[in-house]
Order: structure tokens, then C-alpha cells, then sequence
């Protein structure tokens, strides 16, 4: 104010020009463009940032359902059952993510072959090949009962209370001794007092020489004493005066009323000097390996030990580790060596399907064509007197003899019938699709006419429409669709005219609410005063204000239909015949602890589906909205 | 007013009653699904049957009503052969055993001859329990991230709240349900993959009702959510905000004794709608999660053809669904008064 204050302005006449002194002073043409509604909404939609990326997202998501079921090859209308459950795969195996591979805790350990005791139906040999790595726990955990890969541990021989009183006992199968053989017998026990909940008992050990119970020779008599035993047989029946016995060594434990007793074994070994005929026998009888013995000795009838009473195991080493392993190489790698006639080899070569020369040896193999089984010759067996081949053994990958020219990749992993998983969910995708564009173009269609007439109209005609509307929305539309498909077949027409019975509900719903919004407006009454008629003002006033809502309404509408479509599968009440979303979503269900990749990946692909339908549905809802028009 | 609702709530009866005999003869015009099991079993299911007045009986063989349903003997040495009585004689007898004695039938399949009321009453209270508690889960939860969006408008902590409301409205249930399954049953171990049973000890029943009640709510309060952010905002930019500000009420003031009340009118028939109509249990969530509710029931009497637990089922979902289709049309002339519903043109 004050610098204001000390300048003197001073204006002179000169200084004011006439802006329009000469010019015509009248109406100008509009210099912006004139617009329609659709191209301003559609300026307008582009304008919302995260509904455009919802609707490229979709974009793509529909022109894969169509291109993926084209690109990829794979059958996925039969079951392939050798190649189920393989895990998603798009890097070489061994890069550690998304290559194929399976990994898993806590698996047995078979420590003979060095792999992971899988119990499938994969032979050791594509185990194998297929580790990627494998990590074994350092400190066995032991158990109680006998596995095939356990290892140690001993031989439990315990009383029943169920029958008390009376001893038990454990016999082997009986053997011939004499004085002149060197026989010696040596057992080892345990006296760890913890197993079970029962206790060690009074045991005696002797050879039972005949069937009477006072028949027999006293290796150990009654008594609580668990130190190891070596007793020299052959000595001991010089001393009691007989030259050769048939005889079963005999464990006898003393039964208690209340507990239960038990004795522990850990190794029995009879020895011989070397020219006895029964060591095949002795050493069968003998063991080292509690669990071993359990597994092997034990198959036989009645066993190298029989026992009357329980006879288990206590304390058996097991190894457990950690894998991982390529389900490719699982499924597809080397099959099993197969051993080849020379006939056949020579029709091969004589086919031109490969090389071979015997002379040379396996190396001098080379595959030509696709029709050759084999890839790699392991070995080659020759004629003893002329020479000539034999036979010859090798192998080939097992992808081919399944009809591939090379080793496939599944990037979404198979499902339980061995079918592509991104072929079957996008083929699925594409019915879903259509099924919601077809039901959400009749829907509309129909939903608007009637919508209109009730809205518009409104008093008793709304009243008895609504009822209609009312009744037919009512009967839940599982119900209307499980009478559809009893009456009709489950097929892809039962589910479109089942979701068009119900759907276009919604559709009628909104535009008669959005009737009801705008024609008590004083735009819809200034018209009416006009004299327009009721075509005009439904078609010329309400509707274009409500057309946003409606529009966006039939958008939601294919999102609704995906939806119902999945949720029925999830109510066993799948669409069949034709690959659907639902049915492959509900059937993986199941396998979400074991193999989740085959939920997550669906469910993955329906999120980003239903999320971007969303976003472009709210876009478009804002961009047709006209009351929203000028207000960004 | 009083006499507009009274007509919609006589009206929506009417329509039930309309929906159930619809329903009631296009399943009986299906063909007659024969029970199995025990022996016995049959024999007093066609009995009920014979005196609910669904069937005929006769001692001997007769071509007037089709084949046979079944033939046994009875207690005095004679044969009974049983028909199929006539569907709209079938829909009467139902009716009056309805009307005059209450009873709804007895399960075929389900719980061979228990009684339909009583295998509902079994039922119902999961359902409800587990709604109830979502309800009570969702509605405080949505209101109170609304409120937080609209009074953080346009910043961070609104454009997150609104994308992940956007991303949970349209995720569907039951793929929510397998991402929890995978976190928190199998990956973590933290809750039980399926519905613990009844003998289940009290921590383990708790655990349970968790992911059940996470994946009924997240929906809803997603919907609150918006919704609350929605009208709060409209109301945050009116006139008698400003003026309510202007003299000289503090913003928090302001927010709560004129905004907040304003926004939340319409707000509350819109949640007895939605608690009305979710008493009747989420189908697949149960069907997921293996709750023992009426929504299972549903699927199972569906697949098992118990038409007699079909329907009263059905009469539990279509009561509660159109009442819900009643309170929501009348609060739609709560939300904006220029909206008569039923007016004429």
C-alpha cells in the first residue's frame, strides 16, 4: 500500500484502446469440437488410470482364454494318469523356482540306495536321476516299529497281561549240534528299563533238545541278568554226554499277572567251525540287525524265531532327509533298461531309424530318427561261439514312448488326470466367457424392456411385474438350475438358459430402480407438459440417464455368470461336457495341502479376473455416469 | 408408509408361498427317487409316506397308478404294494399336513426317517452362530475403515483402503478360502482346516469359527466400507457442513454430531437386509469348510433328492431372502426421500 501510495499514476486518454472498436459484434461458432455421449465417456473412461489397467488386464486374461486353448498342443480331453501332479514349470529344473520341481520334508531315507523311500510307483533308477539335491538328518530318529529301511535296534520279546501267568516264549528253528563242531552261541541284550510302560523281566535261555520240557540244556538260568552271553555249545553237550542233538534255542520270559515283561535282544550270532553243514542255517538263525531280521527272517511261516508271545522291535534306527526332486525327469526321464533282439536291431538299422555296430561296442550308436526307441545303449551281449550280437540293452526317454518329440513343459503343472493346467483353465476361461457374454446379452436385452415397462409405468403394473420377478428370483438359482439340468441334460445350453431364467432379474431390478430415480425429475416433467408420449421419455429422457448403471450392471453381469458357473462346480453341480472353470477349481480343491499349485493357480487367474472386471466395470459406471460429466 | 410395508411384507409371504408350491411340484413331477438302506428303514419310510398321504397302498397289484414303488409284507401275512398318488393331490396333502399339523415330512436319505423339523433345528444354530458372529465381525470393522478412508480422503492411507476393498469385494469366497486354507492351515498351522467337531475341546471350536467368519465378512466389510466412505464424503463437501463449521463447531464436532448421524441413516437398513439375508448360511462356504449348517444341508438334500428337507430349507431361504428384498427397498426411500417405491408414473 504505501509504495502504492507514493508513485503518482497518471493516465492519459491515449492509453485506453477499444477492444472491439471496428469489429461486428455477434454470436461466434463453438470452436470446440461438438461430442457425443459414448465418445465423452469414453474420454472420460481413459482418464481413470486404474480402470484402464483393469481393463488391459482383461484384455489380455480374454485374448489368452482364446489364444492358450490354439497355442498349446496338449490333449486335455483324455486322461493321462503317468503324467499327473507334475509341478509348474519355466526355468530349467535346479534354478530353484518355478523349474519343476517338488520338494519335501521328513521323507523316509533309504540309506541302502542312497535315495529318498518314495513309495510310488518310480523305480530307484529315475529317482535317481531325477534328485536335484538331498539333505539327511545327521542323528537317526528311532523308532518302535520294524520299517523296510530301518536299521539296529532290538528284538522285543514280551508277555501278554491278556494272558497271565503264563510264560512266553521265544524259540528258533532247530538245529543240529554235535560236540565235534565248535558250536558257539553268543547274544547280546540291552537292560534299558523304559519301554512302554512295561518292565524287564526274569528270563532263562537253553536248547531244548527234545519234546519234553525237562530235555534240555541251560545256557542261562532264571535271573534278572542282562550281560551278554557266550556260550560254547559243542562243550557243553561233550559234558553232558551226547555226541548230536536236533535242538531249538529257547527264550523263556516269566509272566507277571498285572505288567508286562519284556526282554531285549540286540544280535544273536550262532557260529560253527567252517566244515558244519548247516551254516546256511546258523547264519540265518544269526543277526546283527534286529529290524533287518524282523524284515527278512520273519517272512518264512513261522519264522527263524517263533514267538507265543509279542514279539517288536525297539529302538530301530531310521534316517529321514530332505529332497528335492524334478517331477519332469520323474515322469519324463529314462525309462528302465530294455533288452533288445538282434532281429530287432537289425530292422531298425535296415529302416534307417539308427547306426550300430557290434564290433565297435555301444558307443557307435547313433539315433536318426523319431521312431528309434532307444537313445543310449547301455551294453551289448555277443553270440559265445560265433561272435555274433546277441541282443543289446538300452534305454530312451520316457517322453517319447508317452508320443513327444522332446521333453514337455507344463507351466502351470498337470492336475490329477495328467491335463495341462493353463490349457484346461484358460479353455475353461473361454466357456465361462462366452457363457457370461451370451447370458449377459440376452439378460440385457430382456431385463431392459421389462425393467423399463415396470419402472415407468409403475402402480399396479409395477406391483404385478414385481411379483413375477419376485416369484421367479425367489426360487434359489441352484434350484432353478439342478431342475434345469434334470429336465434338460447337463450341458452348455441347460446352463445358459438356467442363468438366463434368473439373471436377467438383476437386470430389470436396476433399470426399474433407475426409473424410478429420474422420472419424477423436473426434465421428465417439463417434457411430459410438452406433450412428449411414453416412448419419448423412456427412450429420449430416462433411459439415456440410467444407461451408465444398466451397462455397467450387464458387465458385472459376465463376472456374476463366471461366479454362479465356479460356485456351482463347488456344489457338485459342475457343468460337464465342455471345459469348465469351476469343475477343474472344485476338482483341485482337495489337493490344496499336497499339491497346491493346483489351487493357487486357478484361484490366482479367477482373482485377477474378477479384480479387473471390477475395476473396468467401476470405470465404465463412472464414465456413463452423466451426473459425473464435467466434474474432474 | 405403514400401509406400503404392510402390503410388501404380505405380499412377500404370498410369494413364498407361491415359490414353495412351485418348486415343491416341478421336484415331485421328477421321477420318484426310491430310498436305500436297511430294510426297515424303507419299510417305515414308505409307511410315513403312505400316511403323510404322498402314497397309495394296496394289498394287491393295481395298473391305474403306474409301476409299483415297492412291495413288502406286513405285520398280518398281507402284501402291500405302494403308488405314487397324483402330483396335485400330492401338493394338497402337503399343504394340509402343513397347515393343520405343521409337519414338513421326513428325510429319505439324510437321516432316514427323522423328521424334517428336527434335523433343521440340528442345523440352524451353526448357521446362525456363524453369521451372527461374522455380522457382528463385519459391520463395526466396515464402518470404521469407511469413516478412516473418508476422513483421509484422497490420501495414501485412503487410496489403500480403497484398493484393498476393491480387491476383496471381487475376489469370490471360495477362492478366499483357499488362499487362507494354504496360509494359515497348512503352511502355518495356526487354525483347523476343517470345521472341528463338537467334542473338539473349546480353544480348538474357537480356532475354527475363524476362517469361516473371515471369509463371510471380508465381503461385507468391504461393502460397508465403501459404502461409509461413499456417503461420509457426500456429506463432508454439503452446505450444512460448512455451515455447521462456520459457526465455529470444531471438526471433530462436526464430523460426529452432524455428519456421521446424516450418513449413517441409511446405512442401517442395509445391514438388517444383509443380516436377514445371510441367516440362511453361505452354501459353499459350508460345503468348503464342511460346517454342519442348513446351507450344507441344502446341497446335500439337493444331491440327495430328500425333497421333504429340500423344502423346508427352501422355505428358510426364500422367507429370509424376500424379507431382506423388503427391508432393502424400503431403505432405498431412506437413502434419498425423492424415491417413492411403488409410485405411479
Amino acid at each position: 500500500m504505501s509504495e502504492f501510495d507514493n508513485t503518482q499514476v497518471q493516465f492519459k486518454d491515449d492509453d485506453f484502446v477499444l477492444v472491439k472498436r471496428d469489429a461486428m459484434i455477434s454470436d461466434r461458432k463453438l470452436e470446440t469440437k461438438p461430442t457425443t455421449f459414448f465418445k465423452d465417456a469414453l474420454r472420460r473412461f481413459a482418464k481413470n488410470k486404474s480402470s484402464v489397467i483393469g481393463g488391459i488386464i482383461l484384455g489380455i486374461l480374454v485374448a489368452l482364454s482364446v489364444i492358450v486353448p490354439l497355442v498349446i498342443k496338449d490333449d486335455i480331453d483324455n486322461v493321462k494318469s503317468s503324467e499327473r501332479f507334475l509341478e509348474p514349470k519355466l526355468f530349467e529344473a535346479g534354478t530353484g523356482f518355478w523349474d519343476g520341481t517338488r520338494k519335501r520334508t521328513h521323507t523316509v531315507y533309504d540309506q541302502e540306495n542312497e535315495v529318498p523311500a518314495i513309495s510310488e510307483k518310480y523305480s530307484i533308477a529315475s529317482i535317481k536321476q531325477s534328485l536335484i539335491s538331498i539333505k539327511v538328518d545327521e542323528e537317526p530318529s528311532l523308532i518302535d516299529t520294524a520299517n523296510v529301511y530301518g536299521h539296529g535296534g532290538y528284538i522285543v520279546i514280551a508277555t501278554d497281561t491278556q494272558v497271565a501267568g503264563n510264560d512266553i516264549y521265544m524259540q528258533s528253528k532247530p538245529v543240529a549240534f554235535t560236540s565235534k563242531g565248535n558250536y558257539k552261541i553268543d547274544i547280546v541284550f540291552s537292560d534299558e528299563e523304559n519301554f512302554n510302560g512295561g518292565k524287564l523281566g526274569e528270563y532263562r535261555v537253553y536248547l531244548k533238545v527234545g519234546e519234553s520240557d525237562d530235555d534240555i540244556v541251560m545256557i542261562r538260568d532264571f535271573g534278572k541278568d542282562y550281560s551278554n552271553i557266550s556260550f560254547d555249545i559243542s562243550k557243553a553237550l561233550e559234558e553232558a554226554g551226547r555226541d548230536s542233538v536236533e535242538a531249538r534255542v529257547v527264550f523263556d520270559v516269566k509272566a507277571s499277572a498285572s505288567e508286562i515283561r519284556y526282554v531285549l535282544v540286540k544280535s544273536i550270532s550262532l557260529i560253527a567251525n567252517e566244515n558244519v553243514n548247516n551254516a546256511e542255517l546258523l547264519a540265518a538263525i544269526s543277526f546283527t540287525d534286529a529290524t533287518e531280521m524282523i524284515n527278512n527272517g520273519d517272512k518264512e511261516s513261522d519264522g527263524y524265531w517263533a514267538c507265543t508271545g509279542r514279539k517288536g522291535i525297539h529302538n530301530s534306527e531310521i534316517k529321514y532327509c530332505d529332497y528335492v526332486i524334478d517331477t519332469y525327469m520323474l515322469v519324463y526321464g529314462d525309462s528302465d533298461p530294455v533288452t533288445y533282439s538282434a532281429s530287432e536291431v537289425k530292422t531298425w538299422i535296415e529302416n534307417g531309424w539308427c547306426q550300430y555296430d557290434y564290433t565297435v561296442g555301444p558307443e557307435s550308436f547313433v539315433r536318426l530318427t523319431n521312431d528309434c526307441p532307444i537313445d543310449v545303449v547301455d551294453s551289448q551281449k555277443l553270440l559265445s561261439r560265433t561272435k555274433k550280437l546277441e541282443s543289446i540293452t538300452g534305454r530312451g526317454w520316457n517322453y517319447r514312448k508317452l508320443g513327444y518329440d522332446k521333453m514337455p513343459v507344463h507351466l502351470m503343472g498337470t492336475d490329477a488326470s495328467g491335463i495341462d493346467l493353463l490349457k484346461r483353465a484358460f479353455a475353461g476361461l473361454r466357456t465361462s466367457l462366452i457363457m457370461g457374454i451370451i447370458v449377459a446379452a440376452v439378460t440385457f436385452a430382456f431385463g431392459l424392456v421389462w425393467g423399463s415397462i415396470s419402472g415407468y409405468f409403475g402402480g399396479n403394473v409395477d406391483i404385478m411385474m414385481e411379483r413375477f420377478t419376485e416369484i421367479l428370483g425367489g426360487v434359489p438359482s441352484i434350484v432353478v438350475l439342478t431342475l434345469c439340468i434334470l429336465h434338460l441334460g447337463n450341458n452348455f445350453g441347460t446352463f445358459v438358459i438356467a442363468l438366463c431364467m434368473t439373471g436377467w432379474i438383476s437386470t430389470a431390478h436396476t433399470t426399474r430402480t433407475q426409473f424410478y430415480r429420474f422420472k419424477g425429475r423436473e426434465y421428465v416433467l417439463a417434457s411430459r407438459t410438452l406433450g412428449a408420449s411414453d416412448w419419448r421419455l423412456i427412450f429420449k429422457h430416462i433411459l439415456p440417464n440410467s444407461m451408465g448403471t444398466i451397462i455397467t450392471g450387464s458387465v458385472f453381469m459376465i463376472t456374476g455368470v463366471i461366479y454362479s458357473e465356479a460356485s456351482l462346480a463347488y456344489l457338485n453341480l459342475g457343468l460337464q461336457g465342455t471345459h469348465s472353470f469351476g469343475v477343474m477349481m472344485s476338482n483341485n480343491q482337495p489337493y490344496l495341502g499336497v499339491y497346491p499349485y493346483m489351487v493357487i493357480f486357478p484361484a490366482v487367474i479367477m482373482a485377477l479376473m474378477m479384480v479387473s472386471f471390477n475395476l473396468f466395470g467401476n470405470g465404465l459406471r463412472d464414465a456413463f455416469n452423466p451426473s459425473l460429466k464435467g466434474s474432474e | 408408509m405403514g400401509k406400503y410395508i404392510a402390503k410388501r411384507i404380505l405380499l412377500a409371504f404370498m410369494t413364498a408361498f407361491i415359490i414353495l408350491s412351485l418348486t415343491f411340484i416341478l421336484c415331485k413331477l421328477l421321477p420318484f427317487e426310491k430310498p436305500v438302506g436297511q430294510e426297515a428303514e424303507r419299510v417305515a419310510y414308505y409307511d410315513k409316506q403312505y400316511h403323510l398321504g404322498y402314497l397309495f397302498r394296496f394289498e394287491e397289484e393295481t395298473d391305474k397308478y403306474g409301476e409299483a414303488l415297492y412291495k413288502t409284507s406286513g405285520s398280518k401275512g398281507v402284501t402291500y404294494y405302494y403308488y405314487q398318488v397324483p402330483v396335485l393331490e400330492q401338493y394338497g396333502r402337503w399343504l394340509g399336513n402343513i397347515i393343520t399339523k405343521w409337519d414338513w415330512g421326513y428325510s429319505k436319505t439324510i437321516q432316514p426317517n427323522v423328521s424334517a423339523g428336527k434335523i433343521i433345528k440340528s442345523k440352524i444354530g451353526y448357521s446362525i452362530r456363524l453369521n451372527i458372529f461374522s455380522t457382528l465381525f463385519a459391520v463395526p470393522m466396515g464402518i470404521l475403515l469407511g469413516i478412516w478412508a473418508a476422513l483421509k480422503k484422497n490420501t495414501m492411507t485412503d487410496h489403500i483402503i480403497s484398493t484393498i476393498v476393491t480387491v476383496f469385494i471381487s475376489i469370490p469366497g471360495f477362492v478366499l478360502i483357499s488362499f487362507f486354507l494354504k496360509i494359515f492351515c497348512y503352511n502355518l498351522g495356526w487354525l483347523p482346516s476343517t470345521w472341528p467337531s463338537d467334542m473338539a475341546p473349546l480353544a480348538q471350536k474357537i480356532k475354527g469359527y475363524i476362517l469361516p467368519i473371515c471369509c463371510l465378512s471380508f465381503g461385507s466389510i468391504c461393502g460397508y466400507t465403501r459404502y461409509v466412505r461413499g456417503e461420509l464424503c457426500e456429506v463432508m463437501e454439503s452446505d450444512y457442513l460448512l455451515l455447521a463449521r462456520t459457526k465455529g463447531l470444531t471438526r471433530r464436532q462436526a464430523i460426529i454430531r452432524h455428519a456421521m448421524k446424516n450418513a449413517m441413516v441409511p446405512l442401517f437398513p442395509s445391514i438388517l437386509a444383509d443380516v436377514i439375508f445371510i441367516f440362511g448360511g453361505s452354501m459353499i462356504l459350508e460345503q468348503l469348510y464342511v460346517i454342519p449348517g442348513i446351507g450344507k444341508l441344502f446341497v446335500s438334500a439337493l444331491t440327495a433328492k430328500d425333497y421333504d428337507i429340500l423344502f423346508v430349507d427352501m422355505a428358510i431361504f426364500t422367507t429370509f431372502g424376500l424379507l431382506a428384498g423388503v427391508v432393502l427397498d424400503l431403505s432405498y426411500g431412506f437413502i434419498d426421500p425423492r424415491i417413492r417405491m411403488g409410485a405411479k408414473k
